[in-house]
């Protein structure tokens, strides 16, 4: 028998759950990607880096901070789910007060980790500036005191741009205290640099290596090579006196005789301390520091800003969904619901990542 | 919006509990000396899926949730293991000889390829 009415349909297509909240899953469920390709990165550059900088001492990782913040997430998280509660019992007070005190925690984790950052700045921790070698490291702390240098150069003479006429000025007997004060520094500068560039010890003179040289013709004397290295013909200061210009190619046996031992970090770093005390210009140099060189520190460095940074920005994101909801204030009513739960969600993944994040940056 | 939660009473405050007790116990994994890699990997990633569990299951409601939950989730796991599994033989495992600067300094410096906690490099001029 046909019923004059239409019966509504039972059957129900979709899923039983709002189209927002569907939404927000398969928006997490994109995340969830977008995350497990920095950290699985990571994890992969990492067990492929024998020599991972793990050392909190090099890396300055502090795990007060990051247990802290693992704290502050999961607390949050709860407190969110006490809202979303309050909010299905109609308790709209008692939801817009935890959420505040949520809201109020995610600024907290952002500031522990503004924290972190300051003192990843300070230690100059960023990508592409760690040097991985000793070498790097002394080449660093050269350029760095060439900017100090030219800082200088370009504050006491901003309208002269030629070198060697700043470097005339400030060698004049004319020079002002400022300049003298540069010249000794410019002059230290060159000394350093000079060593750097010819790899030889800051407690040895350059050019000064004594060897006995023998010559195609049978004969040998003893003297310090007094040209630049890979000139020819050479010119020697003879230990017994006078000067000697000898030609490569008449040269029988190759040179012997003591090479000045290398320059090393170590010596950089006490004359960049010496510096530092200078009474001249040791308050221009007072924030020069060499740096320790750590090897797979750009990488670590790289990863870690990469996995972090995005979540804090994710965390930046869910407060403003949360100061959304609180910009309601007194008219938060059951419509909003589903904002809340969806937020809820979202704010869960954030906390899903950082858990996650916590034992591979600050433990393992 | 879903009533699912009113039907399933969940004691957060117990899973708030004890995930701050899975934090201390990870915590406290870093006092592990630091030769035992592979136990304190083991031990924080065991933890860190222990919160993670929790969190999905109860905070996010999935436990009361349809099975749409597999239909959504397994391809996004899928997909989301295949980045580190496509890069591990390359970059991880190193079947092939390696050539990286950081290698030759470690030989160096340790006269191994192993080392941690970077100290410095001597020569390397």
């Amino acid at each position: 028998m046909i019923h004059p009415q239409a019966t509504p349909s039972t059957v129900k297509m979709g899923l039983p759950i709002p189209n927002s909240k569907l939404g927000m899953w398969l928006f997490l469920g994109t995340e969830i990607m977008f995350f497990t390709a920095f950290i699985g990165t990571y994890i992969v550059l990492r067990i492929g880096s024998p020599g991972w900088p793990d050392n909190p001492e090099v890396t300055h990782i502090e795990i007060w901070a990051g247990g802290t913040n693992t704290f502050v997430l999961i607390l949050s998280s709860y407190f969110v789910v006490i809202a979303h509660e309050a909010m299905s019992k109609k308790n709209f007070r008692k939801a817009r007060n935890f959420l505040g005190l949520t809201l109020l925690l995610a600024f907290l984790f952002l500031g522990i980790k503004s924290f972190e950052y300051y003192g990843k700045f300070q230690h100059d921790i960023l990508p592409s500036h760690i040097p991985e070698s000793n070498a790097q490291a002394i080449a660093k702390v050269e350029r760095q005191l060439e900017r100090i240098v030219m800082a200088e150069y370009d504050a006491l003479f901003p309208d002269e741009p030629n070198m060697d006429i700043r470097r005339q000025k400030v060698a004049s007997a004319e020079a002002t205290e400022p300049e003298k004060t540069l010249k000794a520094l410019d002059d230290e500068f060159q000394n350093l640099r000079s060593h750097i560039s010819a790899n030889v010890s800051m407690s040895a003179e350059l050019n000064q290596r004594e060897e006995i040289v023998k010559l195609k013709d049978g004969t040998q004397f003893t003297g310090f090579a007094t040209s630049p290295p890979g000139a020819d013909p050479i010119i020697y200061q003879l230990t017994a006196g006078g000067k000697r210009s000898v030609k490569k190619a008449d040269i029988d046996v190759p040179m012997a005789g003591k090479e000045p031992p290398p320059i090393n970090l170590d010596e950089v770093k006490e004359h960049i301390e010496r510096m530092h005390e200078h009474p001249l210009y040791g308050s221009l140099v007072a924030h020069l520091e060499v740096s320790h060189p750590i090897m797979y520190g750009n990488i670590f460095a790289s990863t870690y800003f990469l996995m972090t940074g995005f979540h804090a920005l994710h965390v930046i994101i869910g407060i403003i969904l949360f100061g959304i909801v609180l910009l309601q204030w007194n008219k938060l009513n059951e419509s909003w619901s589903d904002w809340i739960e969806n937020c809820g969600l979202y704010w869960h993944f954030v906390d899903l990542v950082w858990i996650f994040l916590f034992p591979l940056i600050y433990i393992i | 919006m879903s009533d699912d939660h009113n039907a399933h009473h969940v004691r957060y405050g117990v899973i708030f509990i004890a995930l701050c007790i899975f934090t201390s116990i990870s915590v406290a994994c870093d006092y592990i000396p630091r030769e035992n890699k592979i136990l304190i990997a083991f031990a924080v990633l065991a933890v860190a899926t222990a919160k993670a569990l929790c969190v999905m299951m109860f905070f996010m409601h999935l436990k009361f949730e349809g099975n749409w939950k597999f239909v959504l989730l397994a391809p996004t796991i899928i997909l989301a293991m295949g980045i580190p599994l496509a890069l591990m033989p390359d970059i991880a495992a190193h079947y092939y000889t390696v050539d990286i600067p950081q290698a030759e300094h470690a030989e160096i410096a340790h006269g191994d390829f192993n080392s941690s906690g970077s100290p410095a490099v001597e020569a390397d001029r």
